[in-house]
């Protein structure tokens, strides 16, 4: 039976596919250029998904694949059951509160009604508890910034790998709430159930994506 | 329950409706005045009833039925059918006999299921529960490093537990908790835990375990021991055995020994049991048929 492999489309897949490149389990190339939606790779009965962040972690605990690459921040997102079995190091950013350029924390922490635009609502809410505050989350998908700059919040939460787009739109980071990065995921019962055959291909994935 | 009838489990029949919603994942709702839940668990339902009904308590029972649970994800069924036996008694001495008495009904339950073929993981809650009480970790960090382990996770481990004066004691013994689930080696690998001596009748009574269960394992079953296996760890207090089908995404059983239920609610009972998941079974049938006998 073929194993699925997911890896994510966009920034994490930029850099890891050519960590991936001759290794047993580069992709094809050729299938890669068309709309083919398994990818065989070099090693035979092993097959990779490419596949949207947010959706994949729902193929890995359901069984579909039977190992991933996802981010820390969708995992940390969504409520689902997998395992979740290396910090890959990849896509390493830190998940800060931003705001415009002079607001402090204190400042906001004074504010009676503070609204905070966002597409990491769980996050959030989880750092406002430890913090013993309270906001009113506005959910956005994208492009957060603009929230602040265009008075639909007062800060915001996002992911900054190094700061320039924030820089670019007058913003700055206040208070840095987490870490995140990709991480190799299992599906429980694949890995529980057939150590002998997941673990080894773990195994092969942490030592090509995992940097010295 | 033929086969648990066979062994002289006697069926029990705790109510649907629970008068007491402590568990935040039941269903829950107002009866008049009170409020109360459709039953998520038949081991704290009977646990209840033996209580109320039984001033000695039977020591074989079995039981079978629905139960109701609240699900992360909107598409997960919220009932679920099972079945399963549960052995009460009164002398700790009585214990290892009982053990070995379930994990012999577990290691037949492929066969009765019709299974072609199973892995049955053998995992020990003190071994993660000990450790964290020595070190007297506070309940939400605990809680942390069980999720954290939960998901074989070392990095969230070492997350968890930062700025902790045991961090580095605690994440070397999650290192080997971790080791892939194996036989003998991974509890020759327990040896090197900082926590090997603390953990030394653990460790015998695993090794015990697997001597005693080895031999009497029929041909379609794997026996593997699963260190880091501490899901229910607030209620399992020693060892616990889980029930796979190759390529399953979820277990088909699940059990071990609960010896604080009793205590806890005032009588000085032990008990172990496990609990057959029938729904997660017949979805198995469904999506792969090919992991049964045919006749």
């Amino acid at each position: 039976m073929t194993i699925l492999i997911a890896l994510p489309k966009g920034r994490i897949a930029d850099e890891l596919l050519p960590m991936l490149a001759h290794t047993a389990l580069a992709l094809d190339e050729r299938a890669m250029k068309s709309r083919v939606l398994c990818i065989p790779t070099a090693t035979p009965g092993v097959e990779a998904l490419l596949l949207k962040g947010s959706d994949l972690p729902r193929y890995v605990a359901g069984g579909v694949a039977a190992l991933g690459v996802v981010g820390s921040d969708t995992l940390d997102e969504c409520e689902v059951d997998l395992l979740e079995l290396a910090d890959l190091q990849l896509g390493v950013c830190r998940l800060s509160l931003c705001a415009l350029q002079g607001i402090s924390l204190e400042s906001l922490r004074r504010k009676p009604h503070l609204r905070i635009a966002t597409k990491y609502l769980r996050m959030t809410r989880a750092w406002l508890r430890s913090e013993e505050l309270t906001a009113e989350l506005v959910p956005l998908q994208s492009s957060v910034e603009l929230a602040p700059i265009l008075g639909l919040a007062d800060a915001i939460v996002d992911l900054v790998q190094t700061g320039s787009t924030l820089r670019a739109h007058g913003l700055q980071e206040i208070q840095v709430m987490g870490r995140t990065s990709a991480r190799l995921v299992a599906s429980r019962g694949a890995y529980l159930s057939e150590p002998g055959r997941i673990a080894p291909l773990a195994r092969l994935l942490t030592s090509a994506l995992l940097k010295p | 329950m033929e086969m648990m009838d066979s062994h002289g489990y006697q069926e029990l029949r705790p109510s649907l409706v629970l008068r007491e919603p402590v568990e935040e994942h039941s269903i829950r709702f107002f009866d008049e005045d009170h409020l109360v839940a459709l039953r998520w668990d038949f081991t704290v339902a009977l646990a209840r009833m033996l209580l109320r009904r039984f001033p000695e308590p039977p020591r074989r029972i079995s039981y079978a039925g629905d139960v109701f649970r609240r699900t992360a994800q909107s598409w997960e069924p919220m009932e679920h059918v099972e079945v399963g036996c549960e052995h009460i008694h009164l002398d700790p001495a009585d214990s290892r006999e009982v053990d070995v008495e379930l994990a012999c009904l577990m290691m037949s339950l492929p066969s009765v299921l019709g299974l072609k073929g199973g892995i049955l993981a053998l995992g020990h809650a003190a071994l993660l529960r000990r450790p964290m009480d020595a070190e007297a970790l506070p309940k939400a960090l605990s809680s942390r490093l069980v999720w954290a382990l939960e998901r074989r996770s070392l990095h969230r481990a070492a997350e968890a537990l930062a700025d902790h004066p045991a961090a580095e004691r605690l994440l070397a013994h999650a290192e080997t908790l971790l080791v892939e689930p194996d036989g003998e080696a991974s509890l020759a690998a327990l040896g090197h835990s900082p926590y090997a001596i603390l953990l030394e009748e653990e460790r015998a009574h695993l090794q015990r375990a697997l001597t005693a269960l080895t031999p009497l394992l029929p041909d379609n079953l794997i026996l593997r021991l699963d260190l880091a296996d501490v899901k229910g760890l607030d209620f399992y207090t020693g060892p616990t055995l889980r029930l796979w089908a190759p390529g399953a995404q979820q277990e088909l059983a699940a059990g071990g020994r609960y010896d604080s239920l009793f205590p806890d609610l005032g009588r000085p009972w032990y008990a172990a049991g496990f609990c057959v998941r029938l729904t997660r079974l017949l979805d198995l049938a469904e999506t792969r048929p090919e992991l049964f006998e045919t006749e």
